[in-house]
């Protein structure tokens, strides 16, 4: 019994850490890519939408444990650049999620109905303005949702790092349930496997508590999905 | 969620610049700390073992520091090959398909391979290997290596391959395989620790383990590797370490390290050598 | 039956000079012209998709016509030079599925242009936005959102939306058509008092009611063109085009007086 309390507080405070590093890490560098790019495809001109489409298409489309191996030893084999594992997985992942994060705030720009810019226009805002004020604020509350499965789907790609030698919640794993075959049996290599998922299922979950009180605070009272309320 | 993604950028150019400074005379470990008893991370998350303890003592002896990772196997010989670690110190086996990415050091090990399976099952070294059984070996390691030629051989033996060692260990107790080859020591301590598995027998391979470097050894780290295990063996180290983690029980051994590190810390490379020999038999 | 008042009409507000738009294969404006005098209140019939919406965006040049002019006083915004945005706060507009901002409450909708595009401090647009507010009779509703209020209601705010940016006319394309019949009413009553109170207004609308109270003129578009236009009672009684007397009567049949 001590083993199991041992070792979940091995994986907290070894591995733990790490791992909410690299979540917030790749969640941020995701946003601060990922919502321009939405952005410039939504409103840039033709060149630049097709530049940010491909951008997307391309790191959507690869699995990011290939993206992972890429960015580290790839780089390093072909062009000598050598990143420390951690901005490896940083940046790999980061763009990755700057892909999918630029897929969901422009798929909520476009949720705004085409009347609000319309109004806005009308009553002499610019572009800008409209976009600024009107616009954004609805599709940033309407992004919530979606982001917030790219919370959870970021959480576990971090795992992916622990290939590469991050000392992450995963790795940690792996390090006690080696050890733990050797002295207590095989298998305890469930129970330790149990005690990582139990912590990854904790973190998932309270992630989405928290986004779901953050949608609530920003709820409009009656606005359901997109746009319009007719009657 | 912005100061968090600054603090990010900021950690990232940290990072960056992690490889550009030369810190001093640290250099980086990669390890594979997943293989009692020369490499693993105690329940306290220290990494200890035979062969990292053995490289400690070396650069206590010749002034450097080290900073072990803990690295997957598969990937071990890419990052030390292309220079982001300085130093692999895993239990590896001395081959020419590896030559061609590391340098090694000379073989400061000899070790061979062992077939374990079920208590209670009749197979013996022979029938395990060649009765048209199913035999689990970890990726990229010579044991995998050696299930492999027997295959291209004509031998009838099926191999599956894990990442991990202990997965093997799980399933031949699980019953999806019959068999599991790997090396000696590591196969004694899995016997040792399971009433359900025992040790088949060994097939004396006379595997040499080297330490190993980039092509080239470009910091010149060979030299002094090779010397400093002249050096502990002179000094009679190289034995109290042996006599610490080889056989011995895994808990008593991560007990007496706790206690005696202290010492290497130190400085101190003989005592602590002797100590923890002491403390681990008692 | 007559309640109109005469009220003193000033000079030409806006000017619209032969305005051709195409959609694909469709032209949908032939060569419209129009004029409007500072407090004239004139209202647009016609059978659907005859461009009576597209002839008002592009008024306020939400749709860019293909061809033709328009003035806003001595100022042709249809120049390229003309800051379009600078335009358009003076023209109101006042949708048929309204477009009220979902995220702000009613009073932030009226006040939010004010504020960023008049540049006013946030003290004088509130202040500004519960008059027009009570002008609307919505006083009491300053902190609901549109999605709390009923389809009258989000249609009278985002009439006092529009004059709160004092415009020198306003459009109405079809205010009243995406109500429920027992809504209608309120929004119609605060048209009525606008245009008494001497607002220029471009309505377009099938309210007949409406129009033969206040309106000085109805235009009747056909075809992407003005086939009629003239004092109301002229058009009811006696109008040129058979057609006009053929269409009057069918939506008066439809949605009564």
């Amino acid at each position: 019994m001590s083993t199991i309390w041992q070792s979940l507080e091995l994986l907290i405070t070894r591995g733990l850490p790490m791992t909410l590093l690299l979540t917030l890490g790749l969640l941020g560098t995701g946003l601060l890519l990922g919502f321009p790019l939405a952005f410039l495809q939504v409103y840039g001109y033709r060149p630049v939408r097709w530049l940010c489409r491909g951008y997307e298409q391309l790191f959507r489309g690869v699995p990011a444990l290939v993206l992972i191996l890429i960015f580290h030893s790839g780089l390093s084999r072909t062009f000598d650049i050598l990143l420390p594992a951690f901005a490896s997985a940083l940046l790999a992942l980061g763009l990755r999620s700057s892909a999918y994060q630029s897929q969901i705030f422009r798929g909520a720009i476009q949720s705004v109905g085409e009347g609000q810019m319309l109004a806005a226009r009308s009553v002499g805002m610019s572009k800008t303005q409209a976009i600024r004020h009107i616009i954004l604020p609805q599709a940033f509350r309407l992004s919530i949702p979606p982001w917030t499965n790219e919370f959870s789907s970021v959480l576990k790609d971090t795992s992916l790092a622990s290939a590469i030698g991050v000392l992450e919640l995963m790795k940690q794993t792996t390090l006690i349930f080696t050890r733990i075959q050797f002295i207590h049996g095989a298998q305890w290599i469930l129970v330790i496997l149990m005690l990582a998922a139990l912590i990854y299922w904790a973190l998932t979950y309270l992630g989405n508590v928290g986004l779901s009180f953050l949608e609530s605070r920003m709820r409009i009272p009656g606005f359901e999905t997109k746009g319009q309320v007719e009657r | 969620m912005k100061k968090a993604s600054l603090a990010i950028l900021v950690l990232t150019l940290v990072a960056g610049l992690w490889t550009v400074a030369a810190v001093g005379e640290t250099y980086k470990v990669a390890s594979d700390t997943t293989w009692p008893p020369f490499e693993w991370s105690d329940a306290e998350g220290n990494l200890l073992g035979f062969d990292l303890d053995v490289m400690r003592c070396i650069g206590v002896l010749q002034g450097f520091e080290i900073d072990i990772s803990s690295y997957d196997w598969e990937i071990i010989f890419d990052d030390v090959g292309s220079g982001r670690m300085d130093i692999g110190a895993s239990g590896a086996t001395i081959r020419p398909d590896r030559e061609e990415k590391v340098d090694f050091s000379a073989p400061y090990w000899t070790s061979d391979q062992a077939i374990l399976v079920r208590a209670d099952s009749e197979l013996n070294i022979i029938t395990a290997l060649a009765g048209g059984y199913t035999v689990g070996a970890q990726l990229e390691t010579t044991g995998a290596g050696f299930i492999t030629d027997l295959i291209a051989a004509g031998i009838n033996v099926t191999l599956v391959e894990y990442t991990l060692y202990p997965l093997a260990v799980l399933d031949l107790i699980n019953g999806n395989i019959d068999a599991v080859i790997q090396d000696e020591p590591a196969s004694v301590a899995s016997a040792t620790a399971e009433e359900d598995i025992s040790v088949a027998g060994v097939i004396k391979t006379d595997e040499n383990f080297g330490f190993f470097v980039a092509e080239g050894d470009p910091k010149g780290l060979l030299a002094l590797i090779n010397d400093g295990v002249a050096q502990l063996k002179a000094l009679g180290v190289y034995d109290n370490l042996i006599a610490a983690y080889m056989g011995t029980d895994l808990v008593k051994v991560e007990a007496a390290w706790r206690a005696s590190i202290g010492l290497l810390d130190d400085g101190d490379v003989v005592g602590f050598a002797s100590q923890l020999a002491t403390l681990a038999n008692e | 039956m007559d309640t109109r008042q005469h009220h003193n009409l000033g000079d030409v507000v806006l000017r619209v000079e032969g305005v051709h738009k195409t959609y694909g294969d469709n032209h949908v404006l032939r060569g419209v012209s129009l004029q409007m005098r500072r407090g004239e209140t004139k209202v647009v019939i016609g059978p659907s998709g005859t461009g009576k919406s597209t002839l008002l965006r592009c008024i306020n040049q939400l749709t860019v016509p293909d061809q033709g002019r328009v003035w806003l006083g001595d100022c042709e915004i249809t120049s390229r030079k003309e800051d379009i945005n600078c335009a358009r706060a003076q023209i109101g507009f006042v949708f048929q599925s309204f477009n009220l901002f979902t995220h702000l409450t009613a009073l932030h909708n009226v006040r939010i242009a004010p504020m960023k595009v008049s540049r006013m401090t946030k003290a004088e647009a509130t202040k500004l936005a519960m008059t027009e507010l009570e002008r609307v009779g919505l006083a009491d509703k300053a902190e609901a959102y549109p999605a709390e209020l009923s389809g009258g209601q989000q249609q009278r705010v985002s009439i006092a939306r529009a004059l709160a940016m004092s415009p020198k006319l306003i459009l109405f394309d079809e205010p009243t058509s995406a109500l429920d019949p027992e809504l209608i009413g309120e929004v119609l009553e605060v048209m009525v008092s606008l245009a008494k109170e001497g607002m220029t207004m471009l309505v377009v609308s099938h309210e007949m009611g409406f129009a033969r109270a206040v309106a000085d003129e109805i235009i009747f578009m056909e075809g992407g063109g003005i086939l009629e236009q003239g004092p109301p009672e002229q058009l009811f009684r006696n109008p040129e085009h058979a057609r006009t007397g053929e269409f009057l009567n069918k939506i008066t049949e439809l949605y009564g007086e």
